[in-house]
């Protein structure tokens, strides 16, 4: 027999598997919502910096370029009144705040689900011998793994979805069918990873630490 | 300090607070128990068989009163070196398995070793064939019996190589055939030098233990005079009656 792979992560990953339906259902929700937050903050770049003049075809202009870098996409007219911008720029902020709340409240109360699902392992992982702290890492290691998953799935589908949602309800249909690749600059990519491990492991955390540190024997003795 | 008994529990006491009433769980316990003695645990329900384990194990604290375990005093350690304690020492064995349900057999009895640098996983392999559940180990614990569920359960306690082995109803949930097996299993283990405390109703696998105490009330109440080894073995009472049931049946 080959020796199997048996570890933490193969632990978390054979979980994850298992509980495939909630593991997709937390992917979608943290892709969709690192794919908005790139997408309002790729607009907010734009009008903050006022980049992009009439002569940069953009998708608030009504052209649609094939492949498109995102700090050059949504350009505004640099004629807007100074009024209109700040009202702009404070109305991208907050409704990127309220989405990140609403996807952190909905990531939370999932992860708080599957940990009371799983307190008795986590009572029987106590009994065997582990460490509060590694019990922890165990969990973590799983959030970070539904995070990564996440952060590829909103590079590579997420944020594609959102930009072609964007441009076809500006378009109104006027540019027929398209496709817009676009292209995520750099300071963009590490700061959704950020954002993306924050509302994963975050929510992890805040789901297990209580849970976790409750007597083994409680722990066990739970019903499911 | 390796001087006093393998297991020394004294005045120990719990209780358990239920919403508005409180249960005393355990109500000065006393006892002692030698290296690898095989004591079978015996009481009507909530009599705190289980807490008592739970206690001896490391699992949980008790209000007042000590435990030492080989010298050492285990009530007042904290919680983190209770987990080193457990991981160390202590095998633990439950009458619903507590297995891992999306685990293989095999990484069930992994799971201990998991964090390690250099799992044994030669052993874990090893101690599944020994429980004779060799071409099982690749199966999930929903499609074992109860009594392969054991015999996994029991090799998980075995990683380790732990010097005492708790078994609380070990054989609560198997048919009477298959506790025999796990009984004589246990008798093996205890053979080679393991200390095993196991609570249990079943009359048959206490019978087969080599000494029994009885609790009521969460306190001792038989098997607290304590013979030269440190336990009361079965009276000669008591195997008579033993072996008139066995004749009846
Ligand atoms: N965690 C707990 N919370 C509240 N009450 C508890 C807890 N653990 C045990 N008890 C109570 O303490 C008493 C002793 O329980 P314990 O489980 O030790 O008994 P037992 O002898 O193992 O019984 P059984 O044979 O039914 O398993 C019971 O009255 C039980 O209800
Ligand atoms: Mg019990």
């Amino acid at each position: 027999m080959d020796r199997p792979m048996f570890n933490p992560a193969t632990y978390s990953m054979s979980h994850l598997v298992k509980e495939r339906t909630r593991s997709l259902t937390m992917i979608v929700t943290i892709s969709l919502t690192v794919a908005f937050l790139l997408l309002t903050s790729s607009l907010l770049f734009g009008v903050i910096n006022e980049i992009g003049t009439s002569e940069k075809q953009g998708l608030l202009q009504g052209s649609i370029p094939g492949s498109i870098d995102m700090f050059e996409t949504f350009q505004l007219d640099s004629e807007l009144s100074e009024r209109a911008r700040n009202s702009l720029i404070n109305y991208l902020m907050i409704t990127s705040l309220i989405v990140f709340l609403v996807a952190f409240f909905i990531m939370y109360n999932t992860m708080a689900i599957a940990v009371k699902e799983r307190r008795k392992e986590i009572g029987i992982l106590r009994a065997v011998g582990f460490s509060t702290g590694e019990i922890l890492k165990i969990f973590l290691v799983e959030g970070a793994m539904i995070g990564m998953i996440s952060w590829i799935a909103a590079l590579f589908l997420g944020t594609p979805f959102i930009v072609n949602l964007a441009a076809y309800l500006i378009e109104r249909g006027d540019g027929g069918i398209f496709f817009v690749q676009p292209v995520i600059p750099p300071q963009l990519i590490a700061i959704s990873l950020a954002v993306t491990l924050g509302l994963s492991l975050g929510s992890t955390y805040m789901a297990i630490i209580k849970p976790i540190r409750s007597s083994p024997v409680a722990l066990m003795r739970t019903r499911i | 300090m390796d001087d006093g008994p393998f297991i020394k529990v004294d005045s120990v006491t719990k209780r358990y607070n239920m919403g508005h009433s409180t249960v005393n769980a355990l109500n000065g316990m006393d006892l002692e128990i030698e290296e690898g003695e095989m004591v079978a645990i015996m009481g009507p329900s909530g009599s705190g068989k289980t807490t008592l384990l739970n206690m001896i194990g490391g699992l949980d604290s008790p209000d007042s009163g000590t435990i030492h375990i080989k010298g050492m005093e285990i009530s007042s350690l904290n919680e983190g070196q209770r987990a080193q304690f457990r991981k160390n020492n202590v095998g633990f064995i439950f009458q619903f398995f507590n297995l891992i349900p999306s685990l293989t057999a095999l990484e069930n009895v992994l799971v201990p070793v998991m964090f390690d640098k250099d799992p044994p996983f030669e052993r874990g392999v090893q101690l599944l064939e020994r429980m004779g559940l060799k071409d099982r180990m690749g199966h999930i614990p929903g499609k074992l019996s109860g009594g392969e569920r054991q015999r996994v359960a029991i090799a998980r306690a075995l990683i380790n190589d732990p010097m005492l082995i708790l078994a609380d109803e070990p054989t609560g949930n198997i048919d009477s055939e298959t506790a025999r097996e796990i009984v004589s299993l246990f008798k093996e283990l205890n053979d080679e030098g393991k200390t095993m405390l196991l609570a249990t109703h079943d009359r048959i696998v206490a019978g087969r233990a080599r000494s029994m105490i009885k609790v009521r009330d969460g306190h001792v109440v038989k098997g607290k005079a304590h013979s030269r080894s440190g336990m009361v073995h079965l009276s000669d009472e008591e195997k008579v009656k033993k072996k008139k049931r066995v004749v009846k049946g």
